[in-house]
């Protein structure tokens, strides 16, 4: 156990350490460096934008989650079996999930391209749409671009995490229960989802922490906008940083995100071990 | 009860609706599973078609499903950028190798010891070996770097292989704790009963038992350090050193943002063939690794 | 007597030789992605005609800051670096290159380079940098689009309401036929092919400190009005509202866009990709006859403090100074030399376009500011908020009052 703490104390916590002091700071990427005491954490408190991007974030996280869980786990019920057809089908909706971030919202950025792009091309050749659509060109348009590239993504994830879940329940329950009459859905809902629980949560633990700490896709498909409607709060501590070169006012803000998060996941993680003793 | 077995008894454990719904119902099934893979494979698929287009006919406009004509000069440019493709992929691989071989060593004596040992703060030190994945990692990569810098590690395989294994890390631990707590206690008391200590206990006994969740994190290692970017790029400052994803971005960048698509393309594809091969050789070992990694 | 002589010093000349061999060095240098080939024809040519060899290291754009700043303060620096000159006040100010001022002063080459150059590359009276792989904005029109609308084919606009009538008359074609086109989300895109329309017009673009005016003059005005009223009137593709800059050069390579503002390096593509393309160059105009401009940009190449061979750089910078460079490295593959004076030369001859390109460096301007990318390549800045306010959202005055506001909060930092 030692060594892994010891890692992880040496390369995350000093860093971590640092970042904390960097934030106490008015360090620029160019250089320079004053101490400022708690100037950064003040300003924030009054930096609209920052809000701004949090509540953004936290309305995709909201959103992404459970359209990831629910189609994770149907998806799992309905390729859960090992017949060949359904191996084959685990196996291309896993595979996204071993492309890079950077390069499947590249994949997508080009597929809803006004001008390149083959979806529009699609869509108005079956005729669901009369001209391309600019996916881009408005914030709820591009939400659900997004919204959309993310599920293709990381759909996979979740669906092969379920099924190694369903499929560890004690096969003499379900059998049970067929015996007992039960339906489909029923075993669905009274089985199958109260013995999976621990594998939910988690599932949906990680999911949503990844999406707290979005970036890249918004980066490379919106570019935070139209007119920075849809700026995340790590794209904003990117701005700061490493645009604006405010490298002690991107500090502090990694900090109180961090601890945003920090905060959330205990919450849930205690809620989730009190469910799951019961 | 190993996670082998249990698989195969699952295969039982679905009960196949009663007959006369049954082809009906089956056919449904088919329809949906089918359904799902062409949405899923389509945009592969496509990126695959536009990355043997001509360069002009991948930036068409209005675009075209099939190419016009069949053309491998995206992929050449890919091969040929800078460095060629051969030191991107040597490079991407061995970080990969080290980063693999380090969230191992590292995670599966700490897996070991949350999931055997009662000791006080085993909650904390949990909830440390966890906090990796709960920072901005960005925010991070500059006073690492300065740090590197004075250790020396800049520009090293193995220093970037450090920072990937810092971001495996946590997920590594969870899977490798969850696997050895499904171990049943009987075996590891019949072990000590026998006189093993704890490190043979470990060494024969967990760590074979283990194999599928080991394979799992190595599979996870791999994928992520190799389509990892900003860390690379920060890490690493001779061209001779980038990884993959870096010459991903470089060889579709033209003037004021003016992208290559098919350059972009053909270098998506190229980056996917390892990790998707690395994925099907592991393919059995991965749901179980899950299996037994994720579920109590 | 004579013989030895001629044998020591055929032995001195070929041991000096082998010396120079044997103690060849070489050089890093960092260049931005969308610089590099550019770059790679002028090392290359170093690296065929001399021993100490220079190795390329491609960096994405939009990392280069970081990675040098970082670098820098890590000691951790190539020895040449050739990036984006707009970022040349904030590095100069930073201290993080090398003093070249005795150098340059002195070199009759130096005198004769554009003088947006000289001007980005001097910080409190010293300098820092030589113009390296340049590139400059100009206005292609499509003579074919011209032709069918009814235009004379060799007369391009000469003023900003003629490429609007102009544009008009090409949209009328039809179809999918446009009469101009410029990415409405690409900061970097608008200030290198828009802003010079207002910097000819008069106006001054950007605040070089707090007290410092920011977009001043009608210019502004008046551009942003016309473009308002083009997108109003639909002759421009909707897509251009969100381009990011990805289809810049694809839009104009499809030739179905009439007019369109652009940069040097498309001339070669164009060439190359759609030959049976007729196009023209020319300067990008003002908002009366006569008024012309252009936005000198391309990338500068300077030292980096804590380079291990700074001497071997500096030679380069000559170097790359001469005739013989400029010639047979940048203009032999199209590239528009530092050096205006060159551009009627031999390579460019053939090509009357590619020579309008070379002069439009003479006569434009490059803005001398810290904080650029907050300023403007940001996807948040105040220059690309105010563009697009002032054309997508129709309210001018509003944008360029709040695009003036935040340009000197900036600048004030």
């Amino acid at each position: 156990m030692a060594p892994a703490l010891l890692f992880v104390g040496l390369f995350v916590m000093i860093p971590l350490g640092q970042l904390v002091a960097v934030s106490l700071t008015d360090r620029s990427l160019l250089g320079g460096d004053r101490f400022i005491g708690f100037t950064n954490y003040w300003r924030i408190w009054n930096d609209s934008n920052f809000w701004r991007a949090l509540v953004f974030t936290a309305k995709y996280t909201l959103i992404l989650t459970p359209i990831l869980m629910v189609l994770g786990f149907l998806l799992a019920l309905l390729t859960v079996e090992n017949t060949s057809l359904k191996r084959v089908t685990r196996t291309i909706v896993f595979l996204p999930v071993v492309i890079g971030l950077p390069s499947s919202s590249l994949l997508w950025f080009w597929l809803l391209d006004e001008q390149v792009g083959l979806v529009n091309k699609l869509l108005v050749e079956l005729h669901v749409i009369r001209e391309p659509i600019v996916w881009f060109a408005t914030a709820p348009l591009a939400f659900w671009a997004v919204v959309m590239s993310i599920t293709w993504k990381v759909v996979g994830f979740g669906m092969v995490l379920f099924i190694a879940g369903i499929q560890s329940i004690n096969p003499d329950i379900l059998e049970a229960a067929v015996m007992d009459g039960a339906g489909y859905w029923s075993r669905v809902r009274l089985i199958i989802l109260p013995l999976t629980r621990r594998v939910l949560l988690l599932t949906t633990l990680i999911s949503a922490i990844g999406s707290m700490l979005a970036f890249d896709q918004f980066y490379i498909m919106t570019s935070g906008g139209p007119r920075g409607q849809t700026f995340t709060a790590v794209y904003w501590i990117y701005q700061n940083s490493f645009i604006s070169f405010k490298l002690g006012y991107g500090a502090a803000l990694s900090i109180v995100l961090t601890l945003i998060i920090l905060f959330f996941s205990t919450m849930q993680i205690a809620l989730t071990a009190r469910s799951v003793e019961t | 009860m190993t996670a082998a077995a249990l698989t195969g008894e699952a295969e039982r454990a679905i009960p196949a609706p009663r007959r006369g719904r049954a082809t009906r119902g089956a056919y449904l099934v088919a329809a949906i599973c089918v359904a799902v893979i062409a949405v899923m494979a389509a945009p592969m698929a496509l990126s695959f078609l536009a990355s043997i287009k001509t360069a002009a006919d991948a930036s068409a406009v209005p675009p075209h499903y099939l190419p016009q004509a069949l053309s491998f000069e995206n992929y050449a440019k890919v091969i040929n950028f800078q460095a060629g493709l051969a030191s991107y992929v040597g490079n991407s691989g061995l970080v990969a190798l080290i980063t693999i071989a380090a969230c191992i060593a590292l995670a599966a004596p700490a897996g070991y010891g949350l999931a055997r040992f009662a000791m006080r703060g085993k909650e904390i030190a949990f909830l440390i070996l966890l906090a990796p994945i709960m920072i901005p990692y960005q925010a991070l990569l500059t006073p690492l770097y300065l740090d590197f810098a004075r250790l020396g590690l800049v520009n090293t395989h193995l220093g970037l292989a450090i920072v990937h294994t810092i971001l495996q890390l946590p997920f590594s631990v969870f899977l490798m704790r969850n696997s050895f707590e499904s171990i049943p206690r009987e075996i590891e008391e019949a072990a000590m009963v026998d006189g093993c200590s704890t490190w043979k206990r470990f060494t024969r006994i967990f760590l074979p038992l283990a194999v599928p969740a080991i394979v799992t994190v190595a599979l996870f290692a791999f994928i992520n350090s190799w389509n990892e970017f900003l860390a690379a790029l920060i890490v690493m400052n001779r061209e001779t050193s980038f990884t993959v994803p870096i010459l991903l971005v470089s060889v579709q960048i033209g003037n004021h943002g003016a992208v290559d698509w098919g350059a972009l393309q053909a270098s998506v594809v190229i980056s996917m063939i390892p990790c998707i091969a690395v994925y099907l050789a592991l393919q059995r070992y991965y749901v179980s690794g899950l299996l037994s990694g994720a579920v109590k | 007597m004579m013989r030895t002589c001629g044998a020591l010093a055929a032995l001195l000349i070929g041991s000096s030789a082998f010396a120079a061999a044997a103690f060849a060095d070489t050089m890093t240098m960092w260049v931005r992605a969308s610089g590099v080939n550019a770059a790679t024809h002028m090392v290359d040519l170093w690296n065929s005609t001399h021993p100490d060899k220079i190795e390329l290291t491609t960096i994405p754009d939009n990392q280069m800051v970081t990675k040098l700043a970082t670098g820098v303060q890590a000691g951790d620096v190539p020895d040449l670096v050739s990036f984006d000159l707009i970022y040349m006040p904030d590095f100069m100010k930073a201290g993080f290159l090398v003093d070249l001022t005795d150098q340059l002063k002195a070199d009759p080459n130096y005198a004769s380079v554009a003088q947006a150059y000289k001007d980005i590359a001097t910080y409190e009276g010293k300098l820092y940098g030589a113009g390296f792989t340049p590139d400059v904005s100009i206005l292609v029109w499509n003579k074919d689009l011209f032709k069918k609308a009814g235009l004379d084919p060799e007369k391009p606009p000469q003023t900003v309401d003629e490429i609007h009538a102009d544009a008009k008359k090409i949209r009328a074609l039809g179809g999918d036929t446009y009469g101009f086109y410029f990415s409405g989300a690409c900061p970097g895109c608008n200030i290198f092919a828009v802003s010079p329309m207002m910097v000819a017009s008069g106006s001054k673009m950007l605040p070089a400190n707090g007290n410092d005016e920011a977009l001043t003059g009608e210019g502004v005005k008046d551009v942003l009005e016309t473009f308002k009223e083009m997108w109003g009137e639909g002759l421009v593709p909707k897509s251009a509202q969100t381009d990011n800059g990805a289809n810049f050069t694809a839009e104009f390579k499809t030739g179905k866009i009439g007019i369109q503002g652009t940069g040097g390096f498309l001339l070669s593509d164009l060439k190359k990709e759609v030959p049976n393309l007729n196009f023209g160059v020319t300067f990008l105009p003002g908002v009366k006859a006569g008024q012309v401009s252009s936005f000198v940009g391309g990338d500068v190449v300077a030292i980096p403090k804590g380079s291990k061979h700074e001497a071997l750089a500096r030679k380069f910078i000559s170097w790359e100074l001469t005739d013989e460079a400029q010639l047979e490295g940048l203009a032999k593959n199209n590239i528009v030399p530092s050096r205006p004076a060159l551009a009627d030369n031999k390579y460019f001859a053939a090509d009357p376009r590619v020579v309008v390109t070379a002069k439009a460096i003479g006569v434009g301007y490059v803005p001398w500011v810290f904080h650029f990318a907050d300023m403007v390549n940001s996807d948040s800045s105040p220059w690309i908020n105010m563009f697009q306010r002032a054309i997508f959202d129709g309210d001018v005055d509003g944008a360029i009052k709040e695009g003036r506001e935040k340009m000197k909060e900036i600048a004030g930092q």
